[in-house]
């Protein structure tokens, strides 16, 4: 998926206090499950990420037009990214797409992926807490690439002074990701 | 030992090109030698293995920071069905105040209430009213439909526009059970299916309308296919997750079996309701397993068991309710008194039950429990009180406007009491026919053949 960079400058999570006019149940169940919904599409149905990406937007989609028959979010959406990908994949007629034949049902995610899920989750929490230098060093390191030498032409730093920084972060992230991870029963 | 400077172990471990070779040298057999430095440099040499360096290469991981263009576009589809929300809340207000302004207003003449807010809105009303003012909520479910149908079909993405019109037939099929329009019901759920199957992403939606359909099939007395739709229900929400309507479909299924004489099928699932009501910490679903287990052992014929049901399930419906399930329990407690032979304490329980029943409003139940009464009296070879008893039935369902076909099979019990004929198998007729009837309110009551020797 193309990204773009929204605040290069700040570096500020992109909803602090929610998105103006969206019900925060809906930006939360976003942020909250897409990871998992394209894990799944991804890994259990081998969709590719950018078809993946359709398919999670579709569910979610529907999800807020109709949310108020939903009683309960998390398995209404892995249900539904379960339709959606056996749909795409067998673009077969949709009545007999809706009903898994398999037990225990193919829509449970196994439990590998809620790990890497979960890991994913605790890594974003984390990276709001970071810092905005950190933040922006270690996507441009590790998300788009960049050499330490165009961070630091970028940033008007000694490549050094990004390789320390970045291992700072690193560290930190680290540090914060195993106390996290260990203090969950 | 002197140990090497982090920044040069730093530029040592990710870019040791930048270093003299006479320097890289000197570092890789400092490091041969020194644990410390050696660790220092394996932590600052893994950037590319391990969970988190994994994951932070991740577009997603990102993706609350910076946004994405499936993040962006649902967020604004978000905040435009609030919006619409938001308005048609205003819209509607004195429309859901009184709904018979709808009848005669035409809604969808007006631009301004053409939008999905709307649908919703009223498809929420006509669900919220279903079960007690189906007329109101079949008003609702209309004026929904109408509008539903005008949106245009690419309005929402992924086709979305087809779930409210979907829900908003389903809804026009739930009104139109209880009303007792089968043939409409049915029709109205083939529409609602199809709006549902355009978005195959979505299962809720058609196991909603196969549970409706399970809903009509049973009212209709046919109970093999209805038995299919609810099994096929009950799959589609455990495949969505949605527990609640799972059990819904599960109990509809298991009540389907019971009534159709299969006790023994029924109770496994009800015994699986009350664990799950055990699992979920929900008293509610153990008290209604409880109940409706409790009935398939009294005809099992096993009453210690049905005793501990019933009285599991009175502990959670004298606490909290409905009263309606606490009286019907309290019935089956008595039943089970008058299985044990204790006909007379049996007795004035029932009279006690029919008596709250009745002021309740719940004749058909009164009925119900009457019926026991009576069967408990002629076992007793109480006549005259049988007599004065369907007297008072008659009367009463005269009195709560009953359906004609069910005061004619009072009146038969009455005329039957009266000439001293009326046998167990007159009221087990009795209590089939008003099970019916309930549910087909056209039915017409015939009487049970009479043996040989009672024709004239």
């Amino acid at each position: 998926m193309p990204q773009e960079l929204r605040e290069t400058k700040s570096m500020t999570p992109v909803s602090p206090g929610g998105t103006p006019g969206v019900p925060a149940s809906f930006e939360e169940a976003y942020l909250r499950f897409a990871p998992l919904l394209r894990k799944i599409a991804v890994r259990k149905y081998g969709i590719p990420l950018a078809e993946a990406e359709t398919l999670v937007h579709d569910v979610f989609a529907t999800y807020f037009t109709n949310a108020g028959e939903v009683n309960d979010v998390r398995p209404y959406l892995v249900g539904g990214i379960c339709n959606a990908a056996r749909h795409y994949l067998r673009r077969r007629d949709a009545r007999e797409a809706i009903f898994c034949g398999e037990d225990p049902c193919a829509a449970s995610p196994s439990e590998s992926i809620l790990q890497e899920v979960e890991r994913k989750l605790l890594l974003r929490r984390l990276l709001a807490r970071v810092g905005s230098r950190c933040r922006e060093l270690l996507h441009r390191y590790y998300l788009a690439g960049e050499s330490t030498q165009t961070i630091a032409g970028a940033l008007h730093f000694k490549p050094m002074t990004v390789l320390i920084c970045l291992a700072k972060c690193r560290k930190r992230a680290r540090a914060a990701y195993e106390a996290m991870t260990e203090t969950r029963p | 030992m002197s140990h090497i400077p982090e920044d040069e172990l730093l530029l040592y471990a990710m870019q040791s090109g930048a270093l003299s070779a006479g320097r890289r040298v000197e570092i890789e057999s400092h490091l041969a030698t020194c644990a410390e430095c050696q660790e220092r440099h394996d932590f600052l040499a893994i950037h590319d293995e391990g969970a988190v360096d994994e994951a932070l290469m991740e577009e997603d991981t990102w993706e609350p920071v910076f946004g994405s263009p499936t993040y962006d576009a649902l967020m604004e589809h978000g905040a435009r069905v609030a919006e619409e929300d938001r308005e048609a809340e205003e819209l509607l207000r004195s429309y859901l105040e009184h709904p018979i302004r709808i009848a005669w207003d035409a809604l969808t003449t007006k631009r301004r209430y053409r939008t999905g807010g709307v649908v919703r809105k009223l498809n929420a009303a006509a669900h919220a009213n279903y079960k007690n003012k189906p007329r109101v909520a079949l008003t609702f479910a209309d004026a929904a439909i109408s509008i539903a149908e005008l949106l245009p079909d690419d309005m929402y993405p992924a086709r979305a526009v087809y779930q409210l019109r979907g829900a908003a037939w389903k809804e026009r099929a739930n009104a139109l059970m209880i009303l007792g329009e089968f043939p409409q019901a049915h029709e109205s759920l083939d529409r609602a299916q199809r709006a549902y199957a355009k978005t195959p992403h979505s299962g809720l939606g058609l196991s909603i309308v196969a549970l409706v359909r399970a809903g009509v099939l049973y009212a209709q007395l046919r109970p093999d296919e209805a038995l299919v739709m609810a099994e096929r229900a009950e799959r589609g929400f455990a495949h969505a997750g949605d527990e609640k309507r799972r059990m819904d479909a599960a109990f509809l299924r298991a009540s389907i079996l019971f009534e159709a004489g299969d006790p023994n099928r029924a109770l496994p699932i009800f015994r699986g309701i009350i664990e799950h009501g055990e699992n979920t910490q929900n008293e509610q679903w153990i008290a209604l397993g409880s109940y409706a287990a409790a009935n398939c052992e009294v005809d099992r014929g096993d009453m210690g068991e049905a005793s501990i049901l019933f009285h599991r399930a009175l502990r959670t419906f004298r606490k909290q309710g409905p009263e309606t399930e606490r009286l019907l329990t309290e019935w089956g407690i008595a039943r089970v008194i008058f299985h044990g032979g204790k006909l007379h304490e049996a007795i004035n329980r029932m009279r006690a039950i029919a008596v709250e029943l009745e002021k309740r409003g719940m004749a058909t139940y009164a009925a119900y429990v009457g019926l026991d009464i009576v069967e408990g009296l002629l076992a007793l070879n109480h006549p005259k009180e049988i007599v004065e008893l369907a007297q008072r039935l008659f009367s009463a369902f005269t009195k709560a406007g009953m359906l004609t076909g069910a005061l004619s099979a009072l009146a038969y019990l009455k005329e039957a009491a009266a000439t001293n004929r009326l046998t167990r198998q007159d009221v087990a007729a009795v209590r089939t026919f008003l099970q019916r009837v309930e549910r087909q309110p056209s039915l017409q009551f015939v009487p049970p053949p009479r043996p040989p020797e009672d024709r004239i």
